[in-house]
């Protein structure tokens, strides 16, 4: 080991560093667009405002392959379940950016049909002011979900993962267990009545055999 | 007929007041004449001619058919309810259709049916303007006016768990209906793919949106 850490090629570091600086250089976005943010997010990431220059090098239009669900425009209530299905489907690690005042308050469209922010459905990290929000917005918000990123620690999330998975399995041997228990209670129970009839049964044949020799 | 159509081709058609001055007598004229109409004084703008239900599928015909009018282009179908309007006694809703003529600019006015309350039922015309199909869908989706003939009457805009009428005047327009599951589009898909000629090996089974398996997971509240 000593050897190793002479060569000229290592270095040591955090490992919550590494994950982190990993993960906040590679977001890549899934456009929800729905209204005038999505063309405001295509200038930011075309050419000109150019969003890869920090790592979202590319627009990923399956919830599979992207961090950052990035919610542009309004979302009404026929649009809510897909909205909720598609957060849903995105892998963890996920984040997500709440561009324009449609998609944080409902904006303009106060009435039956827009759901007045999209935080009544899904947890929003950033959000973002604006009708429509300019591309340096989008970018400033990118900054601050690296931020945000940077103070996460992927050590602890695991612990606090791995907590629960054992607390779950802890509570399901308890449910476990207690179902055993009032199975076997069940079947003793079942049991005994059968010992009660057969003991009952055995009676009455000794005193038929004992009347009738 | 044909000479007609020849000398418009070769000068620009304006639609002058003259024009449409004309238009809207002679035209008025004939729905006056055949099918008792009336023209509403509210229309300051153009002609608005007010038409019994039952006759509001004759004068369509009559107007998309006749050569001299060329009604050939529905433009809107809009719903309208009366409820708390001042000064008015009447039928509570109304359905109104925009008409428009491609070639002949000057031509163009406007049907107006009157529903009452407890009798909600139009004739549908979207078997002579294909249109009409999902105008009047949108009609009943935000009215509940109902369109008697209508191939497919179902909600256009709202989803599908929405109760109530929204454009109606007595439905609050702050009450807002959580929708639980996603449209079910498979059987739309299925039927889609089947007529461009792939055979379907298994049908999926379509699940009510009331059903509690289907709504485990979801955000209803």
């Amino acid at each position: 080991m000593t050897a190793e850490a002479q060569e000229s090629n290592f270095f040591t570091s955090k490992l919550d560093f590494v994950v982190n600086w990993g993960r906040k250089n590679s977001l890549w976005p899934f456009p929800y667009g729905t209204a005038c943010c999505a063309i405001e997010f295509m200038s930011t990431e075309s050419s000109r405002y150019d969003l890869s220059r920090i790592g979202s090098e590319y627009v990923r239009f399956t919830p599979r392959q992207s961090d950052v669900l990035a919610v542009e425009g309004t979302i009404t209530y026929k649009q809510a379940p897909i909205l909720k299905r598609i957060y849903e489907q995105l892998a963890e690690p996920k984040w997500v950016v709440c561009m324009g005042a449609c998609a944080t308050s409902g904006g303009v469209y106060d009435c039956y049909c827009t759901v007045p922010g999209i935080d009544n459905i899904i947890p929003v990290d950033v959000y973002i002011g604006g009708c429509p929000p300019r591309p340096e917005s989008f970018f400033d918000a990118m900054f601050d979900l690296q931020n945000k990123i940077m103070d996460e620690s992927y050590m602890k999330q695991r612990t606090e993962r791995v907590k629960e998975q054992l607390e779950a399995i802890k509570a399901k041997t308890l449910e476990c267990k207690a179902e055993l228990a009032e199975f076997s209670h069940e079947k003793v129970n079942e049991i005994k009545a059968g010992v009660g009839d057969l003991k009952a049964a055995a009676i009455r044949k000794a005193e038929f055999w004992k009347e009738n020799p | 007929m044909s000479s007609d159509c020849e000398n418009q081709v070769k000068e620009p058609v304006v639609a002058t007041a003259e024009a449409r001055r004309a238009f809207e007598s002679s035209a008025f004229a004939c729905l006056e004449k055949e099918f008792g109409a009336v023209r509403s004084d509210k229309d300051s703008w153009g002609l608005t001619a007010v038409i019994a239900a039952d006759k509001l599928r004759d004068s369509v015909l009559f107007l998309k058919n006749d050569p001299q009018f060329q009604m050939d282009m529905l433009v809107d179908i809009a719903g309208v309810d009366y409820l708390g309007f001042e000064d008015y006694a009447g039928p509570r809703f109304a359905v109104l259709y925009m008409f428009k003529s491609v070639y002949l600019p000057a031509h163009r006015l406007s049907l107006k049916v009157f529903v009452s309350e407890a009798d909600l039922k139009v004739p549908t015309i979207s078997d002579i303007y294909p249109i009409a199909n999902w105008q009047e869908r949108e009609v009943f989706d935000q009215f509940g006016v109902i369109f008697v003939g209508h191939p497919d009457l179902r909600r256009i805009l709202n989803h599908v768990e929405f109760v109530g009428n929204p454009l109606r005047k007595d439905y609050p327009a702050h009450r807002r209906q959580w929708l639980s599951t996603n449209d079910y589009m498979l059987p739309v898909l299925e039927a889609r793919l089947e007529a461009k000629g792939y055979k379907i090996l298994s049908r999926s089974k379509e699940i009510l949106p009331n059903e509690e398996e289907y709504l485990t997971g979801s955000i209803k509240k």
